[in-house]
């Protein structure tokens, strides 16, 4: 692999640089978020930007983006150095940032989405034959109806519409920030398709991603930051391996976390943490289900099968019918909330830790209590210094990288916001744990921390259901593995069936 | 669960605190900017009047500061769960006059207080009812609670001015300990209590979660609809304490008593830092705004500018309040 600075020299030479970040530096305060930075983006590329959570990607993109500005170094477009960056001019030079979530006005068409602010006129009149004939140009071969309720859109077409919008706008150098989060494996095809045609007609794109296979799958050069500073990179990604890159993201080699089995397989003879009996809702129907303590099963399935509904139902967010008999108990109804759930000794973590996981404006540590500040309360006063004990506990349990318990978790990374929660459910005390894709969106390091926490609950008796899409660490965690199908389970694999061809072929069926 | 996922990482330092924001001077300017503008006030009238500074002038000022802080105070709640309540200067206007009425028709002045502040808290719970239960959007909900309110008033009254009240009724308004007026305290145990209940209860915490993700609240435990209910009920109740003291101050209810606080009484909560999009504020915020409009008020009052200008030039510096605040925001957010 080329040094860094061998490789920007000899870029610079060949002349077909369109993006040049140059020693560019970052503080906030006294925390350096980068260091002396310089990456180089060829025009016609896909350029991948790889890191953990914290490493300073964000912070990069926001520079480059001209959301934020640098304490120094600048921004190199075309040859030109950037001195006032701010969005607009980011955007005149031609970048553009397509974010996590697509930005579209779900109640406008397609085509007025696409050229939003940048309408044809004629007079002060919105020229719309001239709308039409360009959208509809411009959507050629994307299978994207021009007139369609941008609302309608499924996800993969949202993101595409957001990268045509960001290249009518004039766009050379298009960022896409995760831009495969939550999408399907089919969808990330169409995506990568859509992409490579683009790059071949020569748009640039800095493609932000977790996933090596992904950064190896379509990428062409790649570079990677550790702790604000440039890691490594490469001009091309052939020859390299999935290994050699979370190597360079982590700078260490990363044991991916497996499970003992056999030794949890010893634990698991008591009578059963819980048992469902014949749970229907809207698009559910589960004739049976039993958890055993101190065991971790899987539920998988396309969107929609089911899994996700089990566990939403059994934290009572989803109404359902049914029994549920938890260890010890007598068989009752599904939780009527997410309360009685928790009362019950039920936890549950979302996928979605922006909507419905964390509270942003509040503290790491107000939102580590909150799930279980009545645990510690009398008269409704809160007990301050069991609070302060639970707070620093878990803040130190979870290892969350923050200068401290007062920090908004707004402020943090994803994969740090993740472990806050898991810090707020697990303060709970549950007996039976729900969790919801606790994976997705953190970085690999972070990832096995989370596994290996799940794996140390069942140690003391706590049953896990780990929802999840992520065949390779459902079989690297689960006992077994429930695959979802029209609503119900269709068939549960563990032992020798639970292997990655067997789910691949199940969950995709 | 036991704790055997813990030691690992407990062996850890503690990492050290550091409070948000900046540590810069700037950062401190912009956090103490209501203080600031407050002290910088004080002084400019000062300068212009030295009748500002004595002793009946400051007396007067909190005074005025109590009613439109109660009010502020009712705002907050339900600004902190990110609703809002437009009703609340119209409940106190509406519920003093119920007091009133019962007072006249033979209770003793304690039962027709209570009589009022209970149909206050009532009112303040339904419009929470309508919000969550019903689903009703809070600013249009409140927005019609409000006119409701204004034109009961105006038919309680029949437009006249409820005026025979008893000295026990308005003796919390009028009256003296050593020279210094009693209806301030009022407003002081409000704030130390609202306070006490925002940090150091379960109900306040869960205020602050729902106001700042609401889904996520539910999903952590937080029966949101029954925050929301507690945050407009309370609010109701202060807002009837607040028409108690305004009707007992002045002696009267007006057939419009109380409308005429509304926007200062929205304006004192959001000056002082409590977020419209709910989940941040303190009672410390609040008190801070309210002062700092009563000293504009008051001094624009003595500093003899020709009453033409006085509005003109309140809004200019609640503007200029404003702005700062939403450079604070730029700044440290």
């Amino acid at each position: 692999m080329p040094t860094l600075e061998a490789r920007n020299r000899q870029a610079t030479m060949s002349g077909d640089i369109v993006l040049r970040v140059d020693h560019i530096s970052k503080s906030y305060g006294p925390v350096r978020a980068l260091e002396n930075v310089c990456i180089a983006i060829r025009h016609g590329t896909i350029h991948g930007l790889l890191g953990e959570n914290g490493a300073g990607k964000s912070t990069l993109v926001g520079i480059i983006s001209g959301q934020r500005a640098p304490t120094s170094g600048h921004i190199v477009m075309d040859g030109r150095p950037l001195d006032h960056v701010d969005i607009k001019t980011m955007e005149k030079a031609g970048v553009f940032l397509v974010h996590q979530e697509p930005m579209i006005v779900d109640n406008m068409s397609v085509a007025e989405n696409l050229m939003l602010g940048l309408w044809p006129k004629r007079g002060v009149f919105i020229d719309r034959t001239a709308l039409a004939r360009q959208a509809m140009e411009m959507l050629a071969d994307t299978g994207i109806d021009p007139d369609a309720p941008a609302g309608h859109l499924d996800a993969v077409a949202r993101r595409k519409l957001n990268i045509l919008r960001a290249m009518f706008s004039g766009g050379k150098v298009i960022i896409l920030d995760e831009p495969t989060a939550s999408l399907t494996v089919e969808d990330r095809k169409a995506l990568f398709a859509f992409m490579t045609r683009l790059r071949d007609g020569g748009a640039t794109f800095i493609f932000i991603s977790h996933y090596n296979d992904e950064i190896l799958d379509i990428c062409d050069a790649v570079s990677v930051l550790r702790d604000g500073r440039v890691a490594g990179g490469a001009d091309t990604v052939e020859g390299m391996t999935s290994e050699q890159l979370t190597e360079l993201v982590i700078g260490r080699e990363v044991t991916l976390f497996a499970r003992d089995r056999d030794a949890a397989a010893v634990r698991q003879n008591g009578p059963p943490a819980l048992c469902l009996r014949n749970v229907s809702a809207a698009a559910l129907q589960v004739a049976a289900f039993d958890l055993a303590a101190g065991e971790i099963v899987g539920f998988t399935g396309l969107p929609g099968a089911g899994a996700k509904e089990l566990g939403r139902a059994i934290f009572g967010i989803l109404p359902a019918a049914g029994t549920m008999t938890l260890a010890g108990g007598a068989p009752q109804g599904l939780p009527t909330s997410p309360r009685d759930a928790l009362d019950q000794g039920v936890a549950f973590l979302s996928d979605d830790r922006r909507r419905d996981g964390a509270v942003g404006p509040l503290s790491i540590g107000d939102n580590i209590a909150l799930s279980s500040l009545g645990a510690r309360s009398r008269n409704g006063f809160v007990d301050q210094a069991a609070e302060h004990a639970v707070i620093d506990q878990y803040f130190r349990a979870m290892d969350i990288k923050s200068p401290g318990p007062m920090q908004a978790v707004d402020t943090l990374s994803g994969g740090n916001q993740q472990k806050v929660c898991l810090g707020r459910v697990l303060a709970t005390k549950p007996r039976v744990l729900v969790v919801d894709e606790p994976t997705r969106g953190i970085d690999i390091a972070v990832k096995q921390d989370v596994l290996r926490i799940l794996d140390a609950l069942t140690r003391d008796g706590v049953a896990v259901i780990l929802i999840s899409s992520d065949t390779d660490e459902l079989i690297r965690v689960a006992d077994r593995v429930c695959v979802f199908q029209d609503g119900g389970i269709h068939e549960t694999l563990h032992g020798a069936d639970l292997t990655l061809a067997r789910l691949r072929g199940s969950s995709q069926a | 669960m036991t704790d055997t996922i813990l030691p690992a990482a407990a062996a850890a330092p503690s990492p050290p605190r550091r409070d948000a924001g900046g540590s810069t001077r700037l950062g401190w300017i912009l956090h103490h900017i209501v203080l600031i503008w407050l002290v910088a006030l004080v002084i400019i009238f000062a300068m212009l009047n030295p009748f500002f500074m004595t002793i009946v002038n400051l007396q007067n000022i909190m005074v005025q500061a109590t009613v439109l802080g109660m009010l502020g105070l009712a705002i907050a709640l339900p600004l902190m769960v990110a609703e809002i309540d437009l009703s609340i200067p119209a409940n106190a206007g509406f519920s003093a006059a119920i007091g009133v009425m019962a007072f006249s028709i033979g209770l003793p002045w304690f039962l027709a207080m209570t009589a009022g502040v209970a149909v206050a808290t009532l009112i303040g719970f339904f419009n929470g009812v309508c919000i969550t239960r019903l689903r009703m959007v809070s600013l249009i909900e409140t927005l019609a609670m409000m006119i409701i309110l204004e034109g009961a008033l105006l038919a309680t009254t029949q437009g006249k001015t409820l005026i025979n009240l008893s000295d026990a009724y308005v003796w919390i308004g009028q009256a003296t300990v050593a020279g210094w007026p009693v209806m301030p305290v009022v407003f002081v145990v409000a704030l130390c209590a609202i306070g006490v209940v925002l940090t150091r209860t379960v109900l306040g915490r869960s205020i602050y979660a729902v106001g700042g993700n609401p889904l996520a609240s539910a999903a952590a435990g937080i029966r949101v609809d029954r925050i929301k209910i507690a945050a407009y009920t309370i609010s109701g109740f202060l807002a009837g304490v607040a028409g108690f003291l305004l009707a007992s101050w002045q002696m009267a209810v007006t057939s419009n008593q109380g409308s005429s606080y509304l926007l200062y009484a929205i304006a004192a909560p959001i000056i002082g830092g409590v977020s419209v999009f709910g989940g941040r504020g303190t009672v410390a915020g609040v008190l801070g705004g309210v002062l700092l409009l009563t000293v504009i008020q008051v001094g624009l009052a003595i500093v003899s500018v020709p009453s033409f200008y006085v509005g003109m030039i309140g809004g200019v510096m609640i503007f200029i309040a404003v702005a700062i605040d939403a450079f604070r925001i730029r700044y440290l957010g």
